[in-house]
This record gives structure tokens, C-alpha cells and sequence, in this order.
């Protein structure tokens, strides 16, 4: 949204034809499938709409404290000091949700088209001008619509239509599918390191008057986490009694029975955060991953015809916990390199390349540089990560190794039979188990209900398993079904195949676009790709 | 003074007449009885047996068989001449037809779909029954009754029979807009369980395809439709057309007996509107319960057989 | 043909509706809206009697601001302009009075059809396709399954009636009629008509002054849960024996 609404803006100023803009949105509406706690950090706002203000931005509160706890089961320890980096002064608590709503009826004002309820399923690619050189993009195609669950063409199909573009910005966020097959298609991820990826769970409550005034940032390690496992939770207060509270859980565990919704259960019920749900209502229940690799995993964010910003490129700080800021600055450089490209007639991959310098030279760098191996510290224990973070500090992000090594989340996970030797558990128990009362806690197929998720049904599966016969043998064997597990959901069950085997059944109208199936399938046959166009999460508020 | 509006078909008398009367009678006063139509003489006798002060024949040939125009405008001339201070209707879907015709001709309020009778007003379900609203209407109104809403068994039998009069009523049947061909019966290509008065339900705890027979004879031996939750559903043991829930059909029947349901919360939203809800289910903990109004914690096998037993003795 | 659909846009069912403050209403700040379903059937059953029949569907909706969104959603499947009788009263408003604005705005039209949804998903009266076809003075006919034009005689309907019973009738035209859902398939709307409904022409009607309705929502409330479980116990045969008993004695239901 901000890279058309500075598109727009740069218009007006320069004058001139008039570029044909569009967005594409998979959602019903924009803002439908946007999910953050959310701290905001607003220079990027600043600079982008100067009179939020008066403009009626949705800030939803000022932050007013900013506390941080370590959790045991039973105890809490409030940090006496608030690390920099954690420091939220002058910045506001926002519903992602409503300020993306918000940024699109900027957009629509100035007469850019939102196409709302049109996911793009594929990347167009033009032969290259010169032969030697990689392929152009040209564009996206969009899905098809109508089509039923054996992939038959319904009366109503249309077909999806090819959208052929100068510029292609793809901002498709967290393992967006289009550019996980551009960075495929054209090795853009080449020295790269890989991404690493943590997946949130939120839920938004209404509670009792009195509880938090609104403003208070909480962020806490530890409980349930265990100091292998990376992540912390968060609890902010809005206005109107509303709190938002979520677990970020790094998707590079090595617990193959670890369950991230079941560890936010555990969340609600240590007493720093019951005392604050307690008597409240549950509103709304998302997830989504969060990519957490910081500065080395971005992978070459530009190419002929094409700039990719925000988290689909991994632009988020880790540390401080923020990524909206950095989204809408790539996305306003990726606006100023495209306007420019092509009002000079040249949108080839050096042209693009302004992209990547404006970047380099910006605020963007700053931030994300010297934080650029935390992350991967945090693969050597909660501990020695924290221990880096605050050296990092001092030492702007100088390791020895730099960058230093890291793998993919996904083959960390151990092996059953590695992890717990002999007490090799059911791959169908909950290790850890936590009472679900529909109160405080609860399973996740109630939890989907208030995510307002809605497919078409009759369509084919958008989870697509290479190859299904895996999950029954090989991987009940070797890691108990993980994805049972780390879906926040219930879009995949081991279910009785009748003959005493099971079977995995996928339940794909729950699916909230989370993508942490896609990420964290150890063996990477799980393909996320778009539903029918509107289909998902509904994240009113969140 | 109560005007209750009687409906009939084919020389039947609609039980929800029954009801409507019974709902005034709660509401208290006078009541008398309108039905219109054409030779209705055992229908009228039917009607007298209620404790009310008249039945009032509205027999013109023009009414026969039932239009929107007919309808308006007899009974527009009724209320006229009879000044109710309120009229009850059955919700219909005739009534649902003419009524807010009618009271737009008459030019009174019309509160449709009411399920209570409250001080000055009615309450009624909105937001597809999630939320109820109690509506307040000024001076004389119509009023439609959600079937079911009161029982047709609490409507209460006057000592002698009511007396009977043919109302003074002209009915200019040109003006009749509506040409109506004979109705039929039609099977239906999707189940609407929406219209069922009970229904069976199953869930995963039926365990497989061949168990649905157990289910079947119990929805059979309690004159119900076969509902299921969503598991069954996309497992293909029963077509989707026969799904409760927010990805199936919303119901509110008189009687919903859930076997072997869970009761997760998308399957309840479909459902929790029915009057009386039986649960059985092996789970005690199962959330089913929290709304059912009567609960078994057992084995289906062993239950439903034996309760099927027991319908068939007792109507033996 | 022509043809007026009348819209409303109304709350989407997955909404978690809480009661504001007066309790006389939904909160609906801020909530997530969409087109009322019976009235998408009766679009898509409109905008196919003009594939068959030539002619204009015009959409119309009573509502506030906000309302422009089913709008610009019907005029993005087909629909050729529309008309916005705008007022944030609509949104909560009466059967009557929602009816009388919305006649207000259509009767200069010389329509052949009215089409409007049986009822909407939010208050569900049911009232106001039937009120409007009295004022405007039309014949009407409700919950139809099926709708055959073209003749001179009118337009032949099939109602719905109780228990899977059905019924064809004739009314002249100009005539109105309340459609069921689900009778036919939704289209989409493609990138095409989302584009060319930017173009179509919405025209804006502020509604007469409607007198004080003469019934109101006094409080708005989510059903108390009366029901007290009542768990049987015994072995099998007896708890059986016992729930048909309550069923047949108690709770009526069988």
C-alpha cells in the first residue's frame, strides 16, 4: 500500500501521463489477512503521509511503558532496565489490520485501483533481451476462480487473467508464494544465507475495566519457551478494555513434538497473564510467521521488471521486534526506483538495481546491519543470544565468523528417536499438555473459528503435498507428523485410513495463511499456494 | 381486542393456527378468529373449540385458491370493521406472502418472526437467530408468530363451542393481480434441513460408514431428517447438502439429537437454536453437552438401539 | 427489460457481534461488511434475465456512506447504474421506512421488475420487498425459486410454499418479487467489471423525511442460555428408556 500511495504521490508531483497502477490483494478486503501485535515505529508513516493526523490514522494507542519480564512457570522477574533496542517511546500501538484498511482507502482516494479478492498464482517471465541474460518479468497471472475439489470447472469459472506490468512489486509478505518461486526461478538467494522464520500466535481479548491502562508494552522470554527454543511473548493494552497478547516461537526448534499453540496456552495461564484475561472475552485468534533472519537472509531484492519489499524480502528487525516501518520504506523506495524506471523508459535489471542503493544508503541499512547476526546467536541457546544482542550494541554486529553460519530452520528439527532416545513418545500425544477450558485456553479448531476464516469449500486443496505416502511411514516414524503440531489451525490430522494405518487428511478451509507448513515441513514437500481469490482469515482488529 | 388469522389448505387446518390462538390467549383479552377461503365448514368447526369470543367466515370463491391481492384486500375490510387492536398471524410462508401488504394497506406496524409476547411489544430473533431483540410498537399492529414459538397444545378449549359468523365482506376479484397455477410437491434437489421439525445428527463418533444405519432407524423411528456434522461430511458418508454448522446449514428445529458430536463451536453455531437439544456422546467433557438440554454420557451403540426400541413399543 | 434490484449490505456472518452501549444496536465501527445474500441471488437472477431478455439492471440501496461498497460490487458483476439512497439512519432502520425510501428513489424508473432478497441476514423482517411493491402499487410474489419472462401476460414465478410443496403464478408487469437463495450460481466479478464499475453511474438520493417509526428495538440481547443440562445416568437400556420418556412428556418434542 505505501509503495502505490507513493507511486500516486510521486504523479502528482512530477506531473506527466499518468502510470496505470494496480494492487493486487488475495483477501476479501484489505487488512483482511494483516496480523502484528503491533508496535509501530512511525518515521516511515512520517514521511509517507506527513498529516496522519489529521488523516485519521488508526494509532490505536501511545506507548506509555514498555516492561520487560523472564517467565518461569510460576514466577516473573521484571527486567529493572529497558534494553535501547526495546525502547518504545514515541511510538504507538496499532491494529495492522485496521491501518492497512486504513493506507488502502488512502490509496483508493487517489483513484488506484485495489483489486480485492485476486491473488496472483504464478510470475509472467519475458525471454531477456540479450540472450546471456536472465529472464524479464513481466508480470503475474492471477487465479483462477470456479473451480471444485476434483479440479473440474464449475458453471461460474473464470479463468485468471495475465497482468502484464513495466514493474511488478511483489510485497506478497512472510514466504510470499510468487517470490519464493521468483527467488527460485532466478537464483536471487544466491550467497545468501537462509531465511529463518518464527511463527506468531495471537489472540486478541475484551476484559474486565481496569486491568492495564491502555499504552503498556509487554514483551517476555523464557516460559514456555525452553532455552533451546527461540521466541518471547507479547501483551499489549489498547483502548476500550481490548488487549492483544501472542507468542512468537522460533520455527527452528529441535523438539520434534514441540507445539506452539499448545505453548500459548501454557502463555495465558502463568499468572502474570491470566491475572490481565481473566473474566475476558476472547475477540479474534490469527497466526502468522514472522521472518526473523535479519540483514544476511535477504536475499537480491531486485531484477528486470521486478522489486521485491517488506517481509516478503525478509526487511524486519528482529530485535526490536518491528517490521512495518521497514515495509513501508522499501515500499516507498521500490515506488520512487519503479516511477523512475519507467518514466525514463528503462526497467531493466540495472535500472532496478536503484532499488537495492537506495537501501544500502538508507535508514533501512542502519537499522538492520549491525543486528545482522542475532538472530542466528539465538541458535546456540535464549542465553547466548541475549548475550549477543547486548554486545551487539557495542560491537555494531562484529562477530568472527560473519556472517555468522546458520540453516534453514527446518533441518534443525531432530528425529524422534534422537531427541528422546528411549522414551520415544505417541506421535499423537501432547507432550506438556495444558487444560482447555474455552475460557482462558483452548483447542485450535475453536480458535479458528474466531480467526474467521472462510474458503469456498468446493475448490481444490491450496496445501499441496508432494507426495502424501511420506506422511503415514516415513515421517510418523521419524517425526511423529510435526505438521499436527505446529499448524495453528488444525489444517492437518493423522486420521485412521481404515485398514489400521493412517492417513493424513488435510483440512484446508481452515488454513489461515500463516505459511509455517511451507516453512517448517522437514522435509520440504508442502507447498502453500493461494486459495480462491478472498478466501482466509478474516483479522478484524488484529 | 386480538384478531388471530387462521390458515388452511385443502380443508386442513394449519397447526400453527393452533399455536397463533394460543399465543394470543397468552397475551390476554378478547380474541376472535378470522379464516378466509371457500367452503372451510370442518376447519371452522375445528377453530370453534377454542376458548374465544368468535370465528369469523370470510367465504368468497375469489379466495379460493389463496393470493396476495385476495387476501389484502378481504382482510383489510375486516380489520376496518372490526378495528383489532392487534392481529396475530402464523409465519407462514403464505402469511409471509400478504401480511406486510397487508399492514402497509391498513397502514399499522408489522412485527414479523416473533417468538414472545413482552410488555408493549414482541420479542424476536435477529442476526439469523445469534441475537434477540425486544421491540417495542406503537398503537394497533399485526404481529407474525415463529412456528414453534408457542405450543399448539397449550391453546386453551373454551366450554362451549365459539359462535360463528360470516363476515359482510366484497371482494372484487379483478383486482386479483396474481394468477396462481395448483401447487405441487417436488423433490427437492438439496435436503433443506432448515424446514426439518427433528433431526439426527451424527459425528465422528459413529466411527464408520456402516454405522449409519443406527442413526438412520433412530431419525426414522422419530420421524426426523439425517444431519451430520462436518467430519462426516467431507469424509463422504453423507453429501454436503446435509451439513450442520458454519460451513453447512444453519437449523432450529424442535428437536436435535446430536450422536457422537463433539460439539466444536462451528458445528454449534449451526445448531444451538433448537428448542430441545440431546446430546450422547462417550465424552462427559464434550462441549456438546454445555448446551444440550439433555445429555447422555455413554456408548451410541448401546443407546440408540435401546431408545429406538423404546419409540417403536411405545407407538406399537 | 428493466430491471431494479434493491441491495443491502449487511454485517458478515462471521462478525463477532457484541451490543453497543444503548443496547439497541450492534457495534459496527469498524466491522467487516458484505452483500446480503438473498440479495446476490436476486442480482445474479436479474443480471440473467438480462442476458436472456436484453435490457438495464439498476441496483438500489437504502444505507449509510459505507453501503457504496455492495454497490460498486453489483455494478462489478454486471449490473449497468445504481442508486444510493443515503442515510445513516437506513442502517438500523424499519421495514416501512427502508421501503419508503427506497420507493422514493425508484418510482420515476418505469421499471418492468423489482427483485429484492426474501429478507436480509440482519433483521430478517421479511417486510420490506413486500411493502415497497404496495406502495409502488405493484403486484408482487415471494420467495421464488424460478422466474420466467418474456411473455406478454407477465412473468410466471415459482413460489416456495412449506414442505417441499411448490407453486407456479402469473402476475402482470410491472411486478415485484422477493427471491430465495441459493436458486442459482453467484458469478464472479472480473477484473474487466471491477474497472468498467468505476465508470457506471451511482446516483445519489438523500430520503424524504420519514416520519418517527412506529417500532423499535428497545433492547438487543444475546439469548440467555435457559437450558440447564440435564445428564442421564443408568446403564444404557434405562438412560434410553428415560430421555424418550422426557422427550414424549417433558420437552413435548416427539
Amino acid at each position: 500500500m505505501s509503495a502505490a500511495l507513493r507511486i500516486a504521490q510521486l504523479q502528482k508531483e512530477r506531473g506527466g501521463e499518468p502510470l496505470a497502477i494496480a494492487v493486487l490483494e488475495k483477501a476479501r478486503e484489505a487488512g483482511a489477512h494483516m496480523l502484528s501485535g503491533a508496535v509501530l515505529d512511525p518515521s516511515a508513516l512520517v514521511d509517507l503521509v506527513p498529516d496522519f493526523k489529521a488523516k485519521g490514522a488508526p494509532l490505536a494507542a501511545d506507548v506509555r511503558r514498555d516492561d520487560i519480564y523472564f517467565l518461569t512457570r510460576t514466577a516473573k522477574f521484571r527486567l529493572p532496565i529497558t534494553p535501547p533496542f526495546f525502547q518504545n517511546h514515541g511510538n504507538y500501538i496499532i491494529s495492522l489490520n485496521r491501518f492497512v484498511k486504513w493506507l488502502a482507502g488512502l490509496v483508493e482516494a487517489e483513484g488506484i485501483d485495489v483489486f480485492t479478492g485476486f491473488p496472483a498464482t504464478e510470475v509472467l517471465f519475458d525471454p531477456p533481451a540479450d540472450a546471456g541474460q536472465p529472464a524479464r518479468v513481466a508480470g503475474v497471472r492471477t487465479g483462477d476462480r470456479g473451480v471444485d475439489r476434483h479440479g473440474r470447472r464449475k458453471s461460474t469459472f473464470e479463468p485468471g487473467v495475465d497482468i502484464r506490468a513495466k514493474v511488478t512489486i511483489f510485497a506478497d509478505g512472510v514466504r510470499g508464494n510468487l517470490t519464493k518461486s521468483l527467488v527460485r526461478q532466478l537464483g536471487l538467494d544466491e550467497g545468501r544465507s537462509p531465511q529463518a522464520y518464527a511463527i506468531g500466535i495471537k489472540e486478541l481479548w475484551e476484559v474486565p475495566a481496569g486491568r492495564l491502562v491502555a499504552g503498556r508494552v509487554v514483551h517476555t522470554m523464557g516460559y514456555p519457551l525452553k532455552t533451546e527454543e527461540f521466541g518471547g511473548a507479547f501483551m499489549y493494552s489498547l483502548p476500550d478494555n481490548v488487549i492483544s497478547i501472542g507468542l512468537v516461537s522460533g520455527l527452528d526448534y529441535r523438539d520434534p513434538m514441540f507445539d506452539p499453540h499448545i505453548a500459548f496456552q501454557h502463555l495465558k495461564r502463568h499468572p502474570l497473564i491470566a491475572s490481565v484475561l481473566e473474566g475476558g472475552q476472547i475477540i479474534r485468534y490469527g497466526a502468522k510467521a514472522l521472518p526473523e533472519g535479519g540483514w544476511y537472509t535477504i536475499p537480491k531484492t531486485y531484477a528486470a521488471g521486478a522489486l521485491i519489499a517488506g517481509d516478503a524480502a525478509g526487511f524486519m528487525n528482529s530485535v526490536r521486534l518491528k517490521g512495518i516501518h521497514l515495509a513501508m520504506r522499501t515500499g516507498m523506495f521500490a515506488a520512487e526506483t519503479a516511477f523512475d524506471a519507467i518514466r525514463r523508459g528503462d526497467t531493466s535489471e540495472a535500472a532496478m538495481k536503484a532499488y537495492d542503493d537506495k537501501v544500502q544508503g538508507s535508514s533501512v541499512r542502519r537499522e538492520l546491519y549491525p543486528v545482522r547476526n542475532v538472530h542466528q546467536a539465538f541458535s546456540h541457546g535464549s542465553l547466548a543470544g541475549a548475550a549477543f544482542a547486548g554486545l551487539s550494541l557495542l560491537t555494531r554486529g562484529w562477530w568472527f565468523t560473519d556472517p555468522m553460519p546458520s540453516h534453514g530452520g527446518w533441518t534443525r528439527i531432530r528425529k524422534l528417536a534422537e531427541y528422546y532416545k528411549d522414551a520415544r513418545p505417541d506421535p499423537d500425544a501432547t507432550m506438556n499438555p495444558v487444560r482447555i477450558d474455552r475460557q482462558l485456553t483452548f483447542d485450535r479448531l475453536t480458535n479458528v473459528h474466531y480467526s474467521g476464516t472462510r474458503h469456498v469449500e468446493d475448490q481444490p486443496s491450496h496445501l499441496i503435498v508432494h507426495d502424501a505416502t511420506v506422511c503415514a511411514t516415513r515421517c510418523r516414524e521419524e517425526y511423529g507428523n510435526p505438521c499436527i503440531r505446529f499448524c495453528p489451525a488444525n489444517v492437518y490430522e493423522m486420521v485412521d485410513a481404515g485398514d489400521g494405518t493412517k492417513k493424513l487428511q488435510i483440512n484446508a478451509s481452515n488454513c489461515v495463511h500463516c505459511k509455517t507448513c511451507d516453512i517448517m515441513d522437514p522435509y520440504q514437500i508442502i507447498d502453500w499456494v493461494p486459495p480462491e481469490g478472498g478466501g482466509g482469515p478474516q483479522y478484524d482488529g488484529m | 381486542m386480538i384478531l388471530v388469522v387462521a390458515e388452511h389448505r385443502d380443508g386442513a387446518l394449519n397447526r400453527a393456527s393452533l399455536e397463533t390462538i394460543a399465543a394470543a390467549q397468552h397475551a390476554g383479552g378478547p380474541l376472535k378468529i378470522v379464516v378466509l377461503g371457500s367452503g372451510m365448514e370442518t376447519v371452522v368447526g375445528q377453530l370453534a373449540a377454542a376458548d374465544a369470543a368468535e370465528i369469523l367466515i370470510v367465504d368468497d370463491p375469489a379466495l379460493e385458491p389463496y393470493t396476495a391481492d385476495g387476501f389484502v384486500l378481504a382482510l383489510e375490510q375486516v380489520i376496518r370493521a372490526e378495528n383489532p387492536e392487534r392481529v396475530f398471524l402464523p409465519h407462514t410462508y403464505q402469511t409471509r406472502d400478504f401480511a406486510p401488504a397487508l399492514a402497509a394497506r391498513v397502514q399499522r406496524p408489522l412485527v414479523t418472526d416473533c417468538i414472545a409476547v413482552r410488555d408493549g411489544g414482541y420479542a424476536r430473533p435477529v442476526f439469523q437467530g445469534k441475537l434477540h431483540a425486544d421491540v417495542a410498537v406503537d398503537g394497533p399492529h399485526l404481529a407474525t408468530f415463529q412456528i414453534g414459538a408457542f405450543r399448539a397444545d397449550a391453546m386453551k378449549s373454551g366450554a362451549s363451542p365459539a359462535p360463528a359468523r360470516k363476515a359482510a365482506i366484497a371482494i372484487d376479484a379483478s383486482r386479483i393481480r396474481q394468477k396462481p397455477e395448483a401447487p405441487f410437491k417436488e423433490a427437492r434437489q438439496a435436503v433443506d434441513l432448515s424446514q426439518a421439525e427433528r433431526i439426527v445428527a451424527v459425528g465422528r463418533g459413529i466411527k464408520s460408514q456402516e454405522h449409519l444405519a443406527i442413526a438412520q432407524q433412530l431419525a426414522q423411528a422419530m420421524g426426523a431428517e439425517l444431519a451430520a456434522s462436518r467430519p462426516i461430511c467431507d469424509a463422504g458418508w453423507l453429501p454436503m447438502d446435509r451439513q450442520i454448522g458454519s460451513s453447512g446449514q444453519t437449523v432450529a428445529p424442535k428437536l436435535y439429537v446430536a450422536l457422537g458430536i463433539s460439539g466444536a463451536i462451528q458445528h454449534l453455531v449451526g445448531m444451538k437454536g433448537a428448542r430441545t437439544i440431546v446430546a450422547i456422546n462417550k465424552d462427559a467433557e464434550a462441549p456438546i453437552f454445555e448446551v444440550a438440554d439433555y445429555g447422555i454420557a455413554g456408548d451410541l451403540f448401546e443407546v440408540v438401539p435401546a431408545m429406538i426400541a423404546e419409540l417403536h413399543k411405545s407407538t406399537a | 427489460m428493466k430491471i431494479v434490484v434493491c441491495i443491502k449490505q449487511v454485517v458478515t456472518r462471521e462478525w463477532q457481534l457484541r451490543v453497543n452501549d444503548q443496547k439497541t444496536w450492534i457495534r459496527d465501527q469498524d466491522a467487516s461488511f458484505e452483500l446480503n445474500e438473498p440479495d446476490a441471488y436476486a442480482l445474479e437472477e436479474a443480471l440473467r434475465l438480462k442476458e436472456k431478455h436484453g435490457g438495464e439492471v439498476i441496483v438500489c440501496s437504502a444505507g449509510p456512506a459505507r453501503a457504496a461498497q455492495v454497490i460498486r460490487e453489483a455494478l462489478a458483476r454486471g449490473a449497468d447504474r445504481a442508486i444510493h439512497v443515503e442515510s445513516d439512519a437506513l442502517a438500523s432502520a424499519d421495514a416501512v421506512s427502508i421501503a419508503q425510501s427506497l420507493a422514493g428513489a425508484i418510482r420515476d424508473e418505469q421499471v418492468d421488475l423489482v427483485l429484492t432478497g426474501l429478507q436480509s441476514d440482519d433483521q430478517g423482517f421479511g417486510q420490506v420487498g413486500v411493502v415497497l411493491a404496495e406502495t409502488l402499487g405493484m403486484p408482487h410474489a415471494t420467495i421464488i425459486m424460478e422466474v420466467q419472462a418474456g411473455e406478454a401476460s407477465g412473468v410466471r414465478v415459482k413460489r416456495e410454499l412449506e414442505g417441499g410443496w411448490f407453486q407456479w403464478v402469473t402476475l402482470p408487469l410491472p411486478a415485484l418479487l422477493t427471491i430465495q437463495s441459493g436458486i442459482n450460481q453467484l458469478r464472479y466479478a472480473t477484473l474487466k467489471g471491477i474497472m468498467a464499475a468505476k465508470k457506471k453511474e451511482i446516483r445519489k438520493v438523500t430520503p424524504a423525511q420519514a416520519p418517527a417509526p412506529s417500532q423499535r428495538i428497545s433492547r438487543l440481547y444475546f439469548p440467555e442460555k435457559a437450558r440447564k443440562t440435564q445428564m442421564i445416568g443408568g446403564g444404557a437400556a434405562e438412560a434410553a428408556k428415560d430421555l424418550v420418556r422426557r422427550l414424549r412428556e417433558d420437552a413435548r418434542a416427539l
